[in-house]
């Protein structure tokens, strides 16, 4: 390969590919917890894209092509090893869920309100879903592929995945009413 | 209570995320309407995706991170010449024989450049120096913007404004097809009656790749992402699919009046 047709080659990917790097190194820091192991995997993502840019069709969805070789990338690592650092506590979450949604007599402690003055509970809450949760939702709801798309990321069926957005969305639901109360939130005001 | 089972708990996630037919959508949205139980639920999934999709923060890449990523790529990019190239093979060999040190560091140095010239930054303060060390020639010299606007048009791949800075006493010097970190881009420059320089650049991207600059400031709807090299003030913000950039050695509030005045909200 020439010089100019190797710059040419980078200058194409770097156009398509450079824009989704804030998105993936999010990703990457949601996925790992860790700003060193994020910054590694983004690197890895971006030079097997590049060495496979050839595989890339034009026209189709650059985002999705990304976030599939970036979660391989994790998968395949060693990070995954690492990366447990105490998982939430799922069926106690469940019945915390289901208590929000079937509340017994007297209320069940929901309260009003979390949002934008909750994102260090939210990230926190993200950190300890179980990965392939933790995965689904960080693909559809923050990055907002299809539930096609997040299929062929995660290399699993489109059951799978809304399985696990599900899941993973009412844990996320039920720990952060938990983090609220803990931190003396009040109570909305029918409960 | 209810059989949970009767609850359609997976087709309220449907709902939510606008996957359900709308014969099916229908008989959900009659169920919810006397079910407190998925009304309930619905609200909650309702909750979880709006404050990830709307309030979680976005973390800026590191521009150390930024750096590494562009210099790995410059890097594989150079490996895929020497990797096919007869010439850079023998040089590989000369260098892994160990006849020629020197080879090995004019390599290492070629990657080192090609890294800083994949990123925007480096890229836009090394052209102003060359700019101010009158080591950067014009395609096309002229003091009329319309002029360069109508040379641009034929040759770039999106319109280009030429700013005309004749009110703050700056006048064009003149610009070129370039390239800016492997991308085409519009250069023009300016100068004032006491020596300061201004030169300004368009290319297609994105202003979100690249790395956290100094400051960032907002202005009628724009954003303006600041950057604070040795001799230089640059100022970068988006227009459309285009990032604009002006370089200049006045002081960072004289840059940002500067490109305040010709940013355009898209």
């Amino acid at each position: 390969m020439s010089h100019d047709d190797a710059a040419e080659r980078q200058a194409r990917f770097e156009s398509l590919a450079l824009p989704f790097m804030r998105a993936l190194y999010n990703t990457a820091l949601r996925l790992t917890g860790n700003a060193d192991e994020a910054g590694d995997l983004l690197q890895e993502t971006y030079l097997r894209a590049y060495r496979t840019f050839d595989n890339f069709r034009p026209g189709t969805n650059c985002k999705a092509w990304l976030f599939t070789i970036l979660h391989s990338v994790f998968i395949n690592s060693r990070l995954k090893a690492r990366r447990e650092v105490g998982p939430l506590p799922v069926d106690e979450l469940e019945e915390r869920f289901h208590l929000f949604v079937e509340p017994p007599e007297g209320g069940s402690g929901d309260v009003e309100a979390w949002g934008a003055h909750w994102t260090g509970e939210v990230e926190a809450a993200l950190r300890a879903l179980p990965e392939a949760f933790r995965a689904a939702v960080l693909l559809v709801d923050v990055q907002e592929l299809t539930y096609e798309e997040a299929g062929t990321a995660l290399g699993c069926p489109v059951g799978t995945v809304r399985s696990r957005l599900f899941r993973g969305r009412r844990l996320l639901f039920a720990a952060l009413q938990h983090y609220a109360l803990r931190a003396g939130y009040p109570r909305s005001p029918e409960q | 209570m209810m059989d949970p089972l009767r609850h359609p708990a997976d087709e309220l996630q449907l709902l939510l995320d606008r996957q359900l037919s709308s014969d099916r959508r229908a008989e959900v949205e009659a169920h919810l309407a006397s079910c407190p139980h998925c009304q309930r639920e619905l609200d909650a999934l309702r909750r979880v995706k709006r404050v990830l999709r709307v309030d979680l923060p976005e973390h800026p890449v590191p521009s150390e991170v930024a750096a590494r990523v562009s210099a790995a790529l410059a890097a594989e990019s150079s490996a895929r010449v020497t990797r096919r190239s007869p010439a850079a093979r023998l040089w590989r060999w000369a260098a892994v024989a160990g006849l020629s040190l020197g080879a090995a560091a004019a390599v290492f140095l070629i990657v080192v450049a090609r890294g800083a010239r994949s990123d925007p930054v480096g890229a836009v303060a090394h052209d102003f120096a060359s700019y101010r060390a009158a080591t950067l020639s014009f395609q096309l010299e002229t003091p009329e913007p319309p002029t360069l606007e109508r040379f641009f048009g034929s040759r770039m791949p999106f319109p280009t404004r030429v700013f005309d800075f004749g009110m703050m006493g700056f006048r064009l010097a003149g610009g070129k097809v370039h390239r800016l970190a492997g991308r085409q881009s519009a250069l023009f420059a300016y100068e004032n009656a006491s020596g300061q320089r201004v030169l300004c650049q368009m290319y297609q991207g994105r202003l979100s790749e690249l790395p956290p600059g100094a400051e960032e400031r907002e202005h009628d709807g724009v954003r303006f992402r600041i950057y604070l090299t040795a001799g230089s003030t640059l100022v970068f913000w988006q227009e459309g699919s285009v990032v604009c950039v002006l370089a200049t050695d006045g002081d960072l509030e004289a840059a940002v009046l500067l490109a305040y005045a010709k940013a355009i909200k898209t």
